[in-house]
């Protein structure tokens, strides 16, 4: 069949056909008699919920969603959205695994948790309940321009964030071309269990000590809860292309200061004098390990470029890839490829998924510190974290969405998506050497909605 | 048969009353309005249903009547005209159908524009050979052009000494908004027909599952049947009117004209009757394939609709 | 609290050759995209549901989360996320 076709036939035939479309819009009713999706004076809703699981005992999460969008006439759209999500499980805290068993203290400094030889040194001490809300307007200003507006608000037991975004669109060549400038702006609130520990501080471990000690040491190493702010601009091309082919670009900076540390994620100190503990954790004035609370910078400047193109076939099915290139002042470059397709089958369709991701390592990523680093409490760097998504790292992954359409309206769709994560990094000394410091993380989830 | 009531306030344009015949189940209700004699065939409802339709059928059809006409002064329409390049704020009932004007003329590239009314000044289609001057509709010229006025829901600005005319759209909408409203509050199961001189739309075929039988104009000649046609659903709308033309040294001038000229489309068939699933879209795409002149037949084959061309 | 570093030095260097890559991309494609396009009529296939830049508000915005919990980048696309505790 063919599309670029200029000669008259298609064209009366598009011609046509986008004017029993008009007339619709017309008449406010669809050839089947009953409001299609998008007119005014309903709501279209989609609700989801997605179940999310790591590997090895590792964060399992489940998340519903519900987003209402209601259409006013002249083009004019509200959308309110409610997302919960349940998190449990456990994740890396950034020590490095020991060949002798480890203890950490909470972060609530209210008990502590063990690891075994070997294993991976995963923080379990907490469950986790979140709710997001947001709301969202757009409206045209006139026949050129175009506006929106939004709102977000989210809340765990930790940690409260809120935002406001404003953007203005220009259509340029017929609305061919929509010029896009946005700013969002952001607050969030940080009140870490136990309260925020003082960067690159001993963590205090209760073994070989009164407990009135210890409390006197945990004290010492708080800080006051922090609050943390955003300012992102983002500047977008839309642009078709063809009849069958639709691209974007856009620029993104985004500039984020104050508390930008995680409150949860330690290093091992580990012992560099030769002798028997060369490479074993090192060990304090106390007789325990030293393990140090880290520590980012409090700014941090991101720059992004993304484009991404739509095609359409011949048969109706949709080509979906994006690329996107991100690089900020932690030293940080990544790479996201991303790519969909989408096969029409009559009433359903079928979207097999891959993504490629790549990062580098921030600069203050230490997958531990060596004592010479520490110097005895005083430590050479001013930042310094071993938080795996910090460091190198290579994400694979693959997914499909199959889609039911039961008419214009309602849709079911379940989704698929698994995920391999790889890391990399210095890979120690000593004793440390025989560890694996770089387990791989897998996570699969999967989504079932239904829009109406 | 009896006369329905309407109140003088519905009838500011003191069209006679409508009337309605019938009995049982199935109903015959008239009236007038838009020059035309309109007809509401009802079957499967009683007597005050089909009472309460025809009345309704009525009023609403002389609101339209109202709201889009012309010559009616104060309303949407005369507002605009005597706007004098000021904007002027419409409802959206106008921001619909002047979306829909707007989506139509982009649509025919420039050919449908409810702005040419004013070279109704030089043209008089008698069946005379009077033609008018070039200069004649060059001047006009200046004041038709859709792009020359500003429409932004819901703000309308036209400049001084245009108009703008509904008369392409407004009786095909007429019919399709009295069959979507009637369908609704009628019971299930019955079934209506709408139908404006000609311009006509049913909500299904009749309760007995038979197809109404339609009376058409003797002068359209459709399909060779001579005066009647059967339908099942949808709708039907003619465009043209074999008896508005100019005849000059054997040419044939049709009453079509093409506002990017200010001259009739030449080659214009004489009439072209569309069927479709809406009254608005089949005069629509009449209307667009007289617009086309001699590539009428071969623009609605490309359409998937029944369509008859007289030339 | 330790001091800010605005503009780390490979930062700077991949600026000097991004910005002006983005500024030439950008005047390029201001400039050559009055010849690319579609007229009216011609917008049957992209007013298809299937080719919003974004499908499903509800897969973005749960992907998003996903990656932003999980990688040290976030966005590019557009606004709409939020913070949450878990990066």
């Amino acid at each position: 069949m063919q599309l670029i076709d200029h000669s008259n036939n298609s064209k009366s035939k598009t011609v046509g056909r986008a004017l029993a479309a008009a007339t619709c819009a017309l008449l406010g009713v669809h050839a089947t008699g009953s409001l299609a999706k998008g007119q005014p004076g309903e709501w279209d809703v989609e609700t989801a919920l997605l179940v999310y699981s790591e590997t090895d005992d590792r964060v399992q999460a489940a998340e519903p969603v519900i987003s209402a969008t209601r259409n006013f006439d002249g083009e004019r759209k509200l959308n309110l959205k409610l997302v919960a999500d349940t998190l449990t499980g456990a994740s890396p805290s950034g020590a490095t695994p020991s060949a002798l068993p480890q203890t950490y203290t909470s972060p609530s400094g209210n008990g502590s948790y063990e690891i075994a030889p070997g294993e991976a040194p995963l923080d379990d001490t907490f469950k986790d309940t979140r709710v997001a809300v947001s709301a969202n307007w757009e409206a045209p200003i006139n026949r050129d321009y175009a506006y929106s507006v939004g709102a977000y608000g989210s809340k765990e037991y930790d940690y409260l964030s809120t935002a406001v975004n404003a953007s203005l669109s220009r259509y340029l060549n017929n609305k061919n071309t929509t010029l896009t400038g946005g700013l969002s702006l952001g607050v969030d609130l940080v009140d870490p269990v136990g309260g925020a520990p003082v960067g690159l501080s001993r963590m205090p471990l209760n073994n070989n000590k009164s407990q009135a000690d210890f409390d006197q040491e945990f004290a010492a190493t708080r800080d006051s809860d922090d609050t943390k702010t955003m300012v992102d601009a983002l500047f977008g091309v839309t642009q078709v292309i063809n009849r069958q082919t639709l691209m974007q670009f856009n620029y993104g900076i985004s500039y984020s200061s104050g508390y930008l540390t995680d409150p949860y994620k330690i290093l091992s100190v580990i012992d560099d004098a030769s002798g028997s503990n060369y490479g074993g954790n090192l060990v304090g004035g106390d007789g325990n390990p030293v393990y140090l609370y880290e520590q980012r910078p409090d700014t941090r400047l991101k720059h992004s470029l993304y484009w991404q193109t739509k095609y359409m076939l011949g048969n109706g099915d949709v080509m979906d890839g994006s690329y996107r290139f991100m690089i900020d002042d932690w030293g940080i470059t990544s790479h996201t490829l991303d790519l969909k397709y989408r096969w029409q089958l009559g009433k359903s369709y079928l979207e097999p998924h891959f993504r490629y991701y790549l990062q580098s390592e921030a600069d203050f990523y230490k997958r531990y510190l060596t004592a010479s680093e520490y110097n005895s409490g005083a430590p050479v760097m001013t930042d310094a974290s071993a938080d795996y998504r910090l460091g190198e790292m290579t994400g694979l992954t693959f997914g499909a969405k199959w889609g039911y359409r039961f008419d214009d309206d309602r849709e079911l769709a379940i989704r698929a998506e698994y995920l391999i994560q790889t890391n990399d990094g210095d890979q120690g000394f000593g004793s440390l050497a025989s560890q694996d410091l770089y387990p791989d993380t897998n996570a699969m989830w999967l989504q079932l909605s239904y829009s109406f | 048969m009896n006369t329905i009531t309407v109140s003088a306030k519905d009838n500011p344009a003191g069209h006679p009353l409508p009337q309605l015949r019938g009995g049982q189940l199935s109903w015959q209700g008239r009236f007038e309005a838009m020059a035309s004699p309109c007809e509401i065939l009802l079957d499967g409802v009683n007597r005050r249903d089909a009472e309460q339709a025809l009345a309704f059928a009525a009023r609403e059809t002389w609101r339209l009547e109202r709201t889009f006409s012309r010559y009616v002064s104060g309303n949407p329409v005369d507002r605009i005209n005597r706007g004098k390049g000021e904007p002027v704020t419409v409802d959206d009932e106008m921001a619909l159908m002047l979306d829909y004007a707007a989506q139509c003329h982009d649509l025919s590239d420039g050919r449908f524009d409810i702005t040419s009314g004013v070279l109704r000044r030089a043209w008089r289609f008698d069946g005379s050979s009077h033609l008018p001057e070039q200069e004649e509709t060059d001047a006009l010229l200046d004041l038709v052009g859709w792009d020359k006025l500003s429409w932004q829901r819901p703000q309308l600005i036209l400049p001084e000494g245009m108009e703008i005319d509904f008369g392409g759209i407004g009786k095909e909408y007429a019919v399709d908004r009295v069959l979507l409203d009637l369908k609704q509050s009628l019971p299930e199961g019955s079934s209506v027909l709408v139908n404006f001189g000609g311009d006509l739309a049913c909500s299904g075929p009749r309760t007995s599952g038979k197809a109404w039988i339609v009376g058409v104009e003797d002068h359209q000649k459709l399909s060779g049947r001579s005066g009647t046609l059967s339908l099942y659903c949808g709708a039907l709308a003619t465009s043209g009117d074999s008896r508005r033309y100019l005849l000059k040294n054997g040419v044939r001038y049709s009453h079509i004209l093409d506002p990017r000229t200010g001259w009739p489309v030449p080659d214009a068939p004489h009439s072209v009757t569309v069927a479709a699933p809406t009254c608005t879209l089949a005069g629509m795409l009449a209307t667009f394939a007289m617009l086309e002149g001699a590539e009428a037949e071969h623009f609605l084959e490309q359409q998937d609709v029944q369509f008859w061309v007289q030339r | 609290m330790p001091d800010s570093r605005l503009f780390y030095r490979p930062l700077r260097q991949a600026q000097r050759v991004l910005m002006p890559i983005a500024f030439l991309a950008a005047t390029l494609l201001t400039a050559g995209c009055s010849n690319l396009g579609v007229k009216p009529w011609e917008r049957d296939l992209l007013a298809n549901p299937d080719m919003q830049l974004t499908v499903s508000g509800v897969d973005a915005g749960l992907d998003d989360h996903i990656y932003f919990s999980k990688e040290a980048s976030s966005g590019g696309r557009g606004f709409g996320g939020g913070g949450c505790g878990c990066n």
